[in-house]
């Protein structure tokens, strides 16, 4: 969590939000007493929104956000394009302030930096499929032949030919959301806000779906700010997580290290029912071949034991482990740099290393 | 099985005194055992101030306006009995007086006797009812509370005795109480009793008297140029009361701006007869072959096959009775009255749909325009624009404005709070938000506004006949006051094809527009 705060292409600063009437009143109040949020609402009739974040988001990462339903999690990523305005704190995107620009140059920022999609789709209902993804390069006076090129480039890229021509409520939910993620995409954004993109729909189509987002922003490399309320997902989705409670970022860090190490009870308590195969590798959960020679066993010779790179997950070292008397060595450039015994697995699949 | 005092307990805790009976009973209502006849005989004898005890305002109301209407009647026996006596000597008042003094007891035991069995068997009913609601919010009145009975009593002293003093007395004229109130302000002693009739028991009376103002006429001045000249009253002339001297006042105002800023009131009725002229260039100056076979393709396309049917068989209808010109006129008139009101209401109901301000500020206007009788739209317009056809498009457009600017601001409030956002999001401006997400969203509402608006238009463009607006309006208004009973129904006839016709082809065309 101490992470450099200015190298990210979105950065945020110690950003508060405070809904209502009172709200400076309240911010200063939490200045300088450091209020709980029920105090807040008590004293100010105010709801503290977003409290203190401060994040960092690097260049082609998915920055997943997660958190139950009012955590603040869909608040604070207005702040991004400023769709909500900060109580206090501010937001840089590559480096430059949002708060300092005007109206035209935030309208400017929105179009052609910003994409975004919502989880209610929003589409625009009496406009063609084509009309609404090329919605932003409209607004920017884009004349209409390039707008139908683009279109037609982005209808390719989320799988939607041929429906170019269709109203929005042709279309099944699943595909109504490929809508609102190519429009996302028409004006060739460098950031992309995603607020619960795929909640709505079906769990088959929602995987569907995340897979191909996963493999479409392996391609374009877009900073991705994801918003979600299932775990399963951001660590399907994050190459970084943050846990967000009562408007407060709880924890941030890779899927591994939310896992593996929780920062407190809340959050331990939400990875408790998640499968660790594919989130804990080898490097974790082995010990050195030192440490295991030194219980009095002599390591068999490496030919009879199954082998593993750091890199594997413990799905593949189950995989090896069974029917298999022997432990896992893992191996790094041809030299075994550990050890990984069964008991060690079984602890690792619990979560506890 | 939970304890039996556990049970009652909360019944208990909602009566207070005598909790065992209300536990009794209200449990047999919920196991809905409770017997059909069931009275509450406290109720019964105590009436309002059984209910006024206990707290529940709807049984208080009932059993006191019982115990109301019983006395009334019985107070109307004592006065016809009294009459009857006083004219003992006018054998046919007696016989009449004694009728009614028997019609009045019988009501009052009527009253009385089923009015009290129906509040009894009332009573723990609704007490039941009360002690739900007490269950939910403890601050519903429970128990019995003397302060109660005192509030109770206090609002029967307060109306028993005038309602009673009014049933047995014979209510004065409104004339000879004017007349009383002059001689009053002249200095005449009058008895206490006639004063006080006058003021309680008659019609509210005149408060206060107010100076004749002066009277107000604008001749021309000697260089030619409209002047002020205001006459005194006469000095022996009576004060008046405050409805005279205010509308006076609002006469002299309507004729102080027409005599000087008659200029602007000339203005726009210029501006409305020509739109008007143009418009009805169109509808009666085109041949009517061709205006027909317009109209019946307009219709065909808006609305397709079924509609042109009907509409051609209305067409055949007016033109063979004869009142092709009149509904042309007619159409010309709806026509200039709803674009009007579509130019100025739709921006209008732009901005109350986005302003909370706007809101404010056109909502309490639409609502008087639109409680206000049609009839009274007509005065100010001749007021201002005497008579003819441009005050009678105008009362048509104040008539018919409101729905096109209620249904705009309804279309436009309804566009999804998360459409909008997502138009911000792209980097629309307020522009671009209004014409490509806002006003397409709302469409539909906007179609219905127009689509009411016209017919609204249509409606009060046959009363605007009444002064001098022409059309199909005027045929009527001829016919009622020749008493031509006949041809104020064929032309009913035509004005109700007329409005279908319209209706029909916008609503359809509305429709199609939504799908």
């Amino acid at each position: 969590m101490t992470q450099d705060q200015s190298n990210g292409v979105v950065v945020t600063r110690n950003v508060w939000k405070i809904f209502g009437d009172r709200a400076a009143e309240a911010m200063e109040a939490v200045r300088r007493e450091d209020l709980s949020k029920a105090e807040v609402l008590e004293r100010f009739e105010a709801v503290v929104g977003v409290k203190d974040v401060s994040i960092s988001v690097d260049e082609g990462e998915i920055f997943c956000i997660m958190g139950l339903s009012g955590s603040g999690k869909s608040t604070l990523v207005r702040h991004i394009n400023r769709l909500i305005e900060p109580t206090s704190g501010e937001i840089l995107i590559n480096g430059e302030n949002v708060g300092n620009l005007n109206a035209e140059e935030l309208r400017a920022m929105r179009a052609d930096k910003i994409g975004m999609v919502f989880q209610s789709m929003a589409l625009l209902p009496h406009r063609t499929v084509r009309d609404n993804i090329a919605f932003a390069l409209e607004l920017r006076n884009v004349d209409a032949f390039t707008r139908a090129n683009v279109a037609e480039r982005v209808i390719e890229l989320v799988s939607l030919q041929g429906y170019g021509d269709r109203m929005p409520s042709e279309l099944s939910g699943g595909m109504q959301q490929r809508v609102g993620l190519a429009r996302a995409m028409a004006a060739d954004p460098d950031i992309l806000l995603m607020d619960e993109p795929f909640s709505a729909l079906d769990p088959l189509i929602r995987r569907g779906l995340q897979d191909e987002f996963l493999e479409l922003s392996q391609r374009m490399k877009k900073t991705t700010l994801f918003i979600t309320h299932d775990l399963d997902e951001a660590i399907r989705m994050g190459t970084r997580i943050a846990i967000m409670k009562d408007g407060a970022i709880v924890q941030t860090g890779t899927p591994e290290e939310i896992v593996t190490q929780p920062a407190d009870k809340y959050v331990a308590d939400f990875v408790a029912g998640i499968s660790k195969l594919k989130l804990i590798f080898a490097h974790t959960v082995m010990q050195s071949v030192e440490a295991y020679e030194s219980n009095g066993k002599p390591l068999p010779s490496f030919d009879d034991c199954p082998q593993a790179s750091p890199e594997d997950d413990l799905d593949v070292l189950v995989g090896l482990a069974i029917n298999q008397e022997n432990p896992i060595v893992i191996v790094s450039d041809s030299k075994p740099v550990g050890v990984v015994t069964k008991d060690a697995l079984l602890r690792g699949i619990q979560g506890e290393v | 099985m939970p304890d039996e005092t556990d049970i009652r307990k909360p019944f208990v805790d909602f009566a207070g005194p005598n909790g065992t009976y209300y536990a009794d009973t209200f449990l047999s209502i919920q196991k809905m055992t409770l017997s059909r006849f069931h009275i509450n005989v406290a109720a019964l004898v105590g009436s309002f101030i059984w209910a006024a005890l206990r707290g529940n305002w709807a049984l208080f109301v009932i059993s006191f306006i019982v115990d109301l209407i019983t006395l009334v009647n019985i107070a109307l026996v004592y006065k016809y009995s009294k009459a009857a006596v006083d004219n003992a000597e006018k054998s046919y008042l007696v016989e009449r007086y004694e009728g009614w003094s028997q019609t009045h007891m019988i009501a009052a035991i009527l009253v009385f006797v089923l009015g009290r069995l129906i509040f009894g068997w009332l009573a723990d009913r609704l007490y039941a009812v009360q002690y739900e609601r007490w269950r939910i919010n403890r601050k519903v009145n429970s128990g019995v509370v003397a302060s109660r009975l005192l509030v109770a009593l206090l609002t029967f002293a307060l109306i028993l005795p005038l309602l009673l003093y009014r049933t047995t007395q014979f209510s004065p004229e409104e004339r000879s109480c004017i007349r009383q109130d002059r001689a009053i302000t002249q200095g005449e002693e009058v008895v206490f009793k006639k004063r006080f009739d006058c003021y309680f028991i008659g019609e509210f009376p005149t408060l206060f008297w107010i100076d004749r103002p002066d009277e107000i006429s604008y001749p021309r001045g000697e260089d030619g140029n409209r002047i002020v000249k205001r006459t005194p009253p006469r000095a022996d002339a009576p004060p008046v009361n405050l409805n005279t001297y205010t509308s006076q006042a609002i006469d002299d105002s309507i004729g102080y701006v027409t005599v000087f800023y008659g200029f602007l009131f000339d203005g726009i009725t210029q501006i409305l007869r020509a739109m008007l002229t143009a418009i009805t260039s169109v509808f009666v100056g085109t041949p009517w072959p061709i205006m027909m076979c317009v109209l019946l393709y307009v219709a065909y396309k808006m609305a397709g096959i079924r509609t042109t049917i009907f509409v051609g068989a209305s067409l055949v209808y007016l033109a063979l009775f004869g009142f092709w010109q009149t509904a042309m006129d007619t159409m010309s008139l709806v026509v200039a009255a709803s674009l009007i009101c579509f130019i100025v209401g739709l921006p209008l109901g732009i901005w109350v749909g986005k302003s909370e301000r706007g809101k404010i500020i056109v909502t309490p206007i639409l609502d008087v325009m639109q409680t206000i009788p049609s009839f009274v739209y007509l005065l100010p317009a001749i007021a201002f624009f005497s008579i003819g056809k441009p005050p009678g498009i105008l009362a048509t457009v104040i008539f018919a404005m409101p729905p096109m600017v209620r249904l705009t601001a309804l279309g436009i409030h309804q566009v999804p709070e998360n459409t909008k956002e997502a138009a911000l999001a792209f980097g629309a401006n307020p522009r671009q938000l209004l014409t490509k997400v806002e006003i397409p969203l709302a469409l539909p509402s906007i179609m219905a506004g127009i689509n009411q608006v016209v017919m609204m238009s249509l409606s009060m463009v046959v009363i605007a006949a009444l002064i001098g607006a022409g059309g199909m309006g005027y045929v009527v208004t001829e016919a009622l006051e020749n008493t031509e009973t006949g041809r104020g129904v064929l032309a009913g006839l035509g004005i109700a094809l007329l409005a279908m016709m319209i209706d029909r082809v916008v609503q359809k065309a509305s429709k199609a527009r939504r799908n």
